[in-house]
């Protein structure tokens, strides 16, 4: 038995489509088998919250009088990209001060204006005949400028590493603090909660998909950056290494800061911390049996950060279920897990999903085009323009 | 009782072996939470156990060595609207005072527990870990 999009659709247009979190379905599937469960329920939503660091928004800021062409800018000190016309400028989540201060960077300005602060804009520029102007300082809010829209090209991983640290001094990295001699051990993904983890060979997932971001509603764009499909894969078709990702877009001006946070890596530098929430359709048993999955069937792999190499071996393969217990076992030695992503907010934002979706307030889309299978994660080497060709 | 202190060191004060007095004159145990202290001075966060007779006679001892005492109900607060819940602070946690409960999925802080080491402060990525000193 199988079910359409436009059926799910006009279930949600009636009001009586069955939605039940990604939590939920699995406790469904295990008192009620795959068949029922693929028979009862229409759509499955996941969430996730985590550090995405390839994030950042666009702002058009409108026309000053008389008109700059903006050559440099920056937001609360911190430089924008403004290699596009006038007034228009892109401010990466990553981006630090000229002093490299990592408590306030690119994330954190985002951040202030999605919880309606003022932020001071200033830009330059060399002054043409249409655009006279060649500075600026003033002030905006996301209530002054034309568009505020945030616009990241690679954002909830499918999977991820874990990291741990068998040298002699703490590392301070993207995975967090990393004490000395395997004293921690830390993860980054909702695992059984997580959205791709959820829809393993993208079978909903793709350009269209419309999403819950930031608090607000956006859409799946294009695949994530890095975006590597071919990873190994358990026998259920589950990565086990950082495998698919997505590019997302939504408005700015209708996010909020309980699901988008400037956040410091101490001496790494700034993230955007951020909540994804992708509603899964139960089109037939197969999505239902991909939904069903929990934490001790998702595996991941172990790598020591204090290798500082490209490619990092392979310490140990180890589940969610393992990591989520709190403390996991290697060489004989038991080294206390972090997670990086929140669970408690993954939990939060499918239930919202969900409530919208019942409610008929998050209409759930039918991609326009598949990610891409094809993929693979080419790395950068040093070479000639000839080889490079 | 026990009672948590943050002390201020004069430059004659930090050359005085005031914690050893603490223990030997004063019979109290004294747990070194936070120490930021060299010949010209510094600070000390301090948790004192015992009588209640002699924790009240030892801070007296220090007042008199031209120490200044303050005492604190807490070293490390938690900003509840900013954490997250991520849980990046369980594994590094020294006494468990910070600690994943599997059922709410929320991070949670027992102040008992906390010995004000800081290795949290850092190490949170929403910057929700306070120390007062």
């Amino acid at each position: 038995m199988s079910k359409s999009y436009d059926e799910i659709r006009k279930k949600t247009m009636n009001g009586d489509v069955v939605v039940m979190t990604a939590q939920e379905f699995k406790e469904y599937v295990k008192a009620n088998g795959v068949k029922k469960a693929a028979k009862d329920v229409d759509i499955v939503t996941t969430g996730t919250f985590g550090a995405m660091c390839s994030s950042g928004a666009y702002f058009n800021f409108g026309h000053s009088d008389p008109p700059i062409k903006m050559q440099k800018v920056w937001m609360d000190g911190i430089p924008a990209y403004a290699g596009l016309a006038a007034v228009d400028a892109y401010l990466g989540a990553t981006e630090l001060d000229d002093t490299n201060n990592m408590m306030h960077g690119g994330a954190h300005v985002i951040e202030d204006l999605v919880r309606g602060k003022a932020v001071r804009l200033k830009a330059t520029a060399y002054g043409t005949d249409c655009y006279p102007k060649k500075e600026i300082d003033t002030y905006v809010s996301l209530k002054t400028v034309n568009q505020a829209v945030l616009l990241n090209v690679r954002n909830c991983y499918q999977n991820y590493a874990v990291a741990t640290n068998s040298g002699s001094r703490t590392l301070y990295t993207y995975m967090g603090k990393l004490l000395p001699e395997y004293g921690n051990a830390t993860y980054s993904s909702a695992g059984e909660l997580s959205p791709l983890l959820n829809d393993p060979y993208y079978r909903s997932i793709g350009i269209g998909t419309r999403i819950f971001l930031g608090g607000a509603q956006g859409f799946v764009i294009w695949e994530g950056t890095q975006f590597n499909p071919g990873v190994p894969r358990t026998p259920a078709g589950v990565p086990k290494r950082a495998a698919g990702s997505i590019a997302v877009i939504g408005d700015l001006k209708q996010m909020s800061s309980e699901f988008l946070r400037g956040l410091t890596f101490t001496r790494y530098g700034t993230s955007l911390g951020l909540g994804i929430g992708i509603p899964i359709p139960i089109l037939d048993e197969e999505m239902a049996r991909a939904c069903a999955i929990t934490d001790d069937q998702i595996v991941t792999a172990m790598f020591d950060y204090s290798q500082p190499a490209r490619s990092r071996t392979v310490l140990k393969e180890i589940t969610y279920a393992e990591l989520r217990s709190g403390e996991i076992e290697l060489k004989g030695k038991h080294i206390p897990t972090s997670s990086l992503s929140s669970l408690y907010k993954a939990r939060q934002i499918s239930q919202i999903l969900k409530s919208q979706i019942q409610k008929g307030e998050f209409m759930m889309e039918r991609p326009v085009q598949s990610l891409p299978m094809d993929r693979v994660f080419k790395a950068l080497d040093v070479r000639t323009e000839k080889e490079a060709m | 009782m026990k009672t948590k202190v943050v002390l201020n060191f004069s430059p004659e004060a930090a050359n005085t072996p005031i914690t050893h007095n603490l223990i030997a004159k004063h019979h109290l145990l004294v747990n070194i939470l936070r120490a930021e202290i060299d010949e010209i001075g510094g600070k000390m966060v301090l948790e004192l156990s015992g009588k209640a007779d002699d924790i009240r006679k030892g801070i007296d001892y220090l007042k008199s060595n031209g120490v200044g005492v303050r005492p604190i109900k807490e070293g490390v607060r938690r900003d509840e609207d900013i954490c997250t819940h991520c849980g990046m602070c369980v594994s590094i946690c020294p006494t468990k005072a910070l600690a994943f409960d599997s059922k709410t999925g929320k991070v949670t802080f027992t102040e008992e527990k906390c010995v004000a080491c800081g290795v949290c402060i850092d190490a949170c990525p929403p910057r929700a870990m306070e120390i007062l000193i």
